[in-house]
């Protein structure tokens, strides 16, 4: 083996261990989340109710519009491509699967997580950084504030509630707006429409989308408050903040195949 | 260095706040060399000294934020450093921290930052709630600004917004840190006469830290001097005022030619 080669195992090998070492950092976030609930008896709801209807509304009802046009967007275009090229293979009975198994499993919980750690993932870093900075988390907790219980926490709840309705509404108004649009370039009578899709729907598929936005509720503010309470100077913030949202995205990318293979392979 | 400064009586009240042979050091050099002393209930304690003098660490230490340091840190008698994780959360819950720069919530308003640590404490009731912090802003004369958020406020108001904040829940002990800094003398009035009617109060303890220790001479019992790291004045009103030492004498004086090295 030569220097070149050495030096390249070195560098690979330096690599591993960080990201062992970040897992490892984040696992011990995650734990303190479990150890702050020795104070949650002294958690009066009250104080964290604001925070997480402000948390539910962001990332929720502000988000509305963005999710109604992709939505709209992407199920008019999943439904053109299906209506015009299935008759091709004498497949066009298989709309409503096609449907369910794009929008329903796959598109419609992963654009609306996408969307939602561009927005509020990326929101909560940088509120947590910019709060560390200003002293304010120190604030808290000299007042015997549990910053976990208190800032984490509400997000968590607002986040998976948040999620759930938005992945909802994403997959209602991909599979009856996307219907409307296409109906501009090919005509499927609607009663057809709606029973390939309840034939296609089943219970397993409402489980899925639940545990899903159970799963992207508590990871995205998860992850995006570790990296909020990374940094340690100002200029640090957009560092962090940039980061939380790669790797979010990409852990859900993981997280969504890891699912699709547990329940659908 | 001994601990009871001007113990003048002291000895029957209950011990607060002790530090015995605290020593601290971090990668700042910031460092305190084996510090002693004592504040007993009803006491009003301003440390003071140079920039890098170790002032800054005490109020961290206190509340519990820093512990790793040599030595022992006792609140009534209990060391600091022995609370579990729940005992930590109890004592700060009773101790008031008006900390350097005010840490206000920059999402929250006047009103709903002072009422922060009874809603998140408390068994008050809102409207319970409501009437002490309205009461709060009205000795304060914070009416104008109550719902106005910490970036639309003066240094004053964010000053009085964050000393109600730290004693809301009546604590027995308060630490002020570095409070009266770049503040307008007559916009602070308000604050001072409120601190003044708290620190006369016999049962509580009060502990500040500061660059000024001039501005605290009305409710000051005991003076403590830091250099360096280690106490080179202790004293009640009267020996700060005799200016006999020759590091308070240099301070006071702001003078460059002394037995401080000043930066």
């Amino acid at each position: 083996m030569n220097a070149q080669d050495s030096n390249i195992l070195i560098a690979l090998i330096r690599k591993i261990l960080d990201v062992w070492g970040g897992f490892r950092d984040f696992f011990r976030f995650s734990s303190s989340i479990f150890s702050s609930f020795q104070s949650f008896k002294h958690l009066r709801f009250r104080s964290i109710y604001t925070i997480a209807i402000n948390q539910t509304r962001f990332t929720g009802i502000d988000a509305l519009p963005l999710i109604i046009s992709i939505a709209l967007l992407l199920g008019g275009t999943v439904i053109i491509q299906a209506t015009k090229n299935f008759p091709k293979f004498g497949i066009e009975g298989f709309i409503g699967n096609l449907l369910v198994l794009i929008i329903a499993r796959e598109l419609g919980p992963l654009a609306t997580a996408m969307i939602v750690v561009s927005r509020s993932g990326s929101a909560i870093a940088a509120e947590i950084a910019t709060q560390k900075q200003n002293k304010e988390l120190h604030a808290l907790e000299v007042m015997g504030v549990n910053t976990i219980l208190f800032i984490v926490f509400p997000r968590i709840m607002g986040s998976i509630l948040a999620i759930f309705s938005l992945i909802i509404i994403f997959d209602i108004v991909a599979f009856f707006g996307g219907y409307i649009i296409s109906l501009s370039t090919v005509f499927i009578p609607i009663d057809i429409f709606i029973e390939s899709l309840l034939d296609s729907f089943s219970f397993e598929d409402l489980v899925i989308t639940l545990m899903k936005s159970i799963i992207y509720g508590i990871l995205i503010p998860l992850i995006a408050s570790y990296y909020g309470f990374k940094p340690q100077s100002d200029f640090q913030i957009p560092i962090y903040v940039s980061r939380a949202v790669v790797r979010t995205l990409l852990i859900l990318f993981v997280i969504n195949a890891f699912i699709s293979a547990l329940f659908y392979f | 260095m001994e601990g009871n400064i001007c113990n003048n009586g002291r000895d029957e009240q209950e011990e607060m706040l002790s530090f015995d042979g605290v020593s601290y050091e971090d990668e700042k050099s910031v460092s305190l060399v084996d510090i002693s002393f004592a504040l007993y209930r009803g006491e009003t304690l301003v440390v003071f000294g140079p920039e890098n003098s170790g002032v800054d660490i005490i109020c961290p230490l206190v509340a519990g934020l820093i512990t790793e340091y040599d030595g022992d840190i006792y609140y009534r008698k209990y060391q600091i450093r022995d609370f579990n994780y729940l005992d930590r959360y109890d004592y700060r819950k009773g101790l008031g921290y008006l900390q350097r720069n005010y840490g206000l919530i920059n999402n929250m308003s006047v009103e709903e930052n002072i009422a922060l640590p009874l809603k998140y404490h408390s068994q008050l009731s809102t409207r319970e709630i409501a009437d002490v912090v309205g009461t709060f802003i009205s000795n304060l004369n914070l009416e104008h600004c109550r719902n106005l958020r910490p970036v639309d406020l003066r240094q004053s108001e964010a000053l009085k917004t964050a000393y109600a904040r730290s004693v809301i829940q009546n604590p027995d002990m308060l630490l002020v840190e570095h409070a009266m800094e770049g503040q307008c003398p007559i916009n602070s009035l308000t604050f001072l006469k409120n601190l003044a009617m708290r620190t006369g109060d016999s049962d509580k303890t009060t502990l500040f830290v500061t660059f000024e220790p001039e501005r605290f001479l009305d409710f000051a019992s005991k003076f403590l001097m830091l250099y360096n790291g280690n106490v080179v004045f202790e004293g009640c009103r009267e020996d700060f005022l005799r200016q006999d030492n020759p590091y308070l004498k240099q301070y006071l004086a702001m003078s460059l030619s002394g037995p401080m090295r000043i930066l």
